[in-house]
């Protein structure tokens, strides 16, 4: 643990290994990963393509699932959850935020933001379509809420999704490659809007290939083989709490 | 009700292939609803001609003497889907005309009787519908045959050798030829002097029921109860009865394969539309949709297509039998109600049923597959 953080982490990675049966040979992604990360940590999980950051952050989402190891994530033991508990626990716990914005095409900004809002019930009805809205306002969309995410460009649609997945106001955002498919001034736009985030007590952790975004971070993990290979702390950055 | 919001948005993005998931499930139930209602029609119609204006049960005494007229209020009593119970008097003549006789099937009655069971008044070519004391109605082949008319006079020989003289009053189209020829009514005081019966005598009870295929049960009872012998309708038309059932098989057998063709068609659109929508499922559970909601986004679908199929089916079944009033043949089709409301369900369920196996493999997706491939 860090001298720097007195407090228990909010996520909490132990002997993490994932193994990919792809025919003969396994393929294995994560080598007995051990992690903490505390609350307000903004990090940053950087590496080569197939070096296992995009696995290390689906076993934290729980959308991949661990092949041996543990992962407690604000103290629920996520490795353990079934199939619905989980998706019911990632939509209260974790906003997701992936490179290719997952926006629902048939569905407008506005219905995309309160889909998490719908599926966990965790405001009251009346109350969701003022707090997408105010979520939008945040990211800059209000005027965009009822157009369908086709009608939108590729940093707004990106900025749609971070208003998505704060939706359920979930202490932890996980973005893989959340710039990955934008210009370098929208990627710029969207990584200042994780700052203000961060200000704001959440904590973030991001997958990036972009060097320069890995260095801006409090800590930036660099993830070889599925390990990681090294972690560096940049001092002035944000800080966890 | 999250589901059913997606699963609406899913139809209406793509218009074209919900057009014609619903255009086959309205064929499909139009086609059940006109075949259905033509059979229906059709059954009806030949039971109407065959056993709508004649007893469907006939009591007589076991000696073939006469029994008590009181028995038609007895069974009509004891057996509440019995509609029509009233007692004739039956008896055998000869008409002679020049060298020919003819025999004659002849049955004694009170009118009004005789009227809710034969609706004789109904079927008068000519005269009027009345049976006082010595008149008769004769069939309308019999008069033609024989130049009788309505308001003539005829002798018939009965079998105990006396003669008995007629005023014909009218002459009655049953419909059939044999009828038509050999049947004639005459009112029942002198039937009842004609076989020396007393008043409170008959020849037979006849009987209708509501439904004419409740006759095989009522009529072992009846047996029992009143202790005479039972002429069954079914037992007498047995060929008309197995014809009806091969039609009504046939029938069966067209509408389970239109509904095996609809529900193949619904499931494989479904089949199609969930491998087109796996991202969008994947996208959903890894935001937090359980599996049972996203299985039930394909329920909904296949409820709202099956719904909306169904009423397009049964509005276009109605334009056919509409459409079917113009044709030139000499029957007409009914729409039944029941049968339509059965053919609704039907489509309904088997849409559903059709969503199964689209809806149990989006709830098995796992969103990593989605996400993984972007």
């Amino acid at each position: 643990m860090s001298a720097e953080h007195a407090n228990t982490p909010v996520v909490q990675l132990r002997g993490l290994v994932k193994v990919y049966d792809t025919g003969e040979v396994p393929f294995t992604a994560l080598r007995g990963i051990d992690l903490d990360v505390y609350s307000g940590e903004f990090i940053g999980i950087i590496g080569k393509s197939g070096s296992g950051k995009t696995t290390l952050i689906n076993m934290i989402t729980g959308i991949d699932h661990p092949t041996e190891g543990e992962i407690v994530v604000a103290d629920t033991p996520v490795h353990a959850l079934g199939e619905n508990a989980l998706a019911k626990w990632r939509g209260r716990n974790i906003g997701v935020v992936f490179q290719f914005f997952q926006l629902l095409p048939t569905l407008t900004i506005l219905e995309n933001v309160l889909l998490p809002m719908d599926f966990c019930s965790t405001y009251p009805v009346r109350e969701r379509v003022p707090r997408a809205m105010e979520l939008l306002e945040q990211v800059e969309l209000a005027d965009q809420a009822h157009k369908l995410p086709a009608a939108l460009s590729g940093g707004q649609q990106q900025r749609a999704a971070i208003a998505r997945a704060l939706a359920n106001d979930p202490p932890i955002l996980a973005a893989d490659e959340p710039t990955g498919n934008l210009d370098s001034k929208t990627a710029e736009a969207v990584f200042h809007l994780f700052e203000r985030l961060v200000e704001q007590h959440k904590t973030i952790i991001m997958v990036t290939h972009d060097n320069d975004l890995a260095s801006r971070v409090r800590r930036a993990l660099h993830v070889a083989d599925g390990e990681i290979a090294e972690e560096r702390i940049h001092r002035g950055r944000h800080t966890g709490a | 009700m999250l589901s059913l919001k997606i699963a609406a948005r899913f139809l209406r993005r793509s218009p074209g292939q919900s057009a014609l998931i619903v255009a086959g499930i309205a064929v499909g139930i139009a086609t059940q609803v006109f075949v259905g209602s033509l059979i229906t029609s059709l059954q009806a119609d030949l039971l109407a001609a065959a056993v709508g204006s004649s007893p469907h049960i006939t009591l007589e005494a076991p000696d073939g003497g006469g029994i008590p007229a009181s028995f038609a209020a007895d069974a009509a009593k004891s057996e509440p889907l019995i509609s029509t119970a009233i007692p004739v008097r039956t008896l055998s003549a000869i008409y002679t005309s020049g060298a020919e006789s003819v025999p004659l099937s002849v049955t004694g009655g009170d009118a009004a009787d005789l009227d809710t069971i034969y609706k004789l008044g109904d079927k008068l070519s000519a005269g009027t519908y009345r049976l006082d004391f010595g008149e008769a109605l004769i069939g309308v082949r019999f008069a033609e045959r024989y130049g009788v008319h309505a308001g003539d006079r005829i002798e018939l020989l009965l079998p105990n050798g006396r003669t008995v003289d007629y005023a014909v009053t009218g002459v009655f189209d049953l419909g059939q030829g044999t009828a038509n020829e050999r049947f004639a009514f005459v009112d029942a005081a002198s039937a009842d002097e004609a076989l020396g019966f007393t008043e409170n005598e008959c020849s037979s009870v006849q009987l209708q029921l509501s439904d004419p295929f409740a006759s095989s049960e009522i009529a072992p009872r009846l047996a029992d109860a009143l202790g005479v012998v039972t002429i069954d309708w079914q037992e007498e038309n047995a060929d008309l009865l197995s014809g009806l059932a091969a039609q009504s098989g046939s029938s069966v057998m067209i509408q389970v394969f239109v509904l095996v063709a609809v529900a193949l068609g619904i499931a494989s659109t479904l089949a199609i539309s969930a491998v087109q929508k796996t991202r969008q499922v994947g996208i959903l559970k890894a935001l937090g949709m359980s599996d049972r909601a996203a299985g039930r986004i394909f329920l909904w679908q296949a409820a709202l297509l099956g719904l909306a199929g169904t009423l397009a089916g049964i509005a276009l079944g109605y334009a056919l039998i509409w459409s079917f009033s113009f044709a030139p043949v000499p029957f007409s089709i009914r729409p039944e109600p029941t049968f339509i409301a059965v053919s609704a369900a039907v489509g309904i369920s088997v849409a559903l049923l059709s969503s199964v196996i689209p809806a149990r493999s989006t709830s098995r997706l796992d969103p990593i597959e989605v996400i993984q491939n972007g």
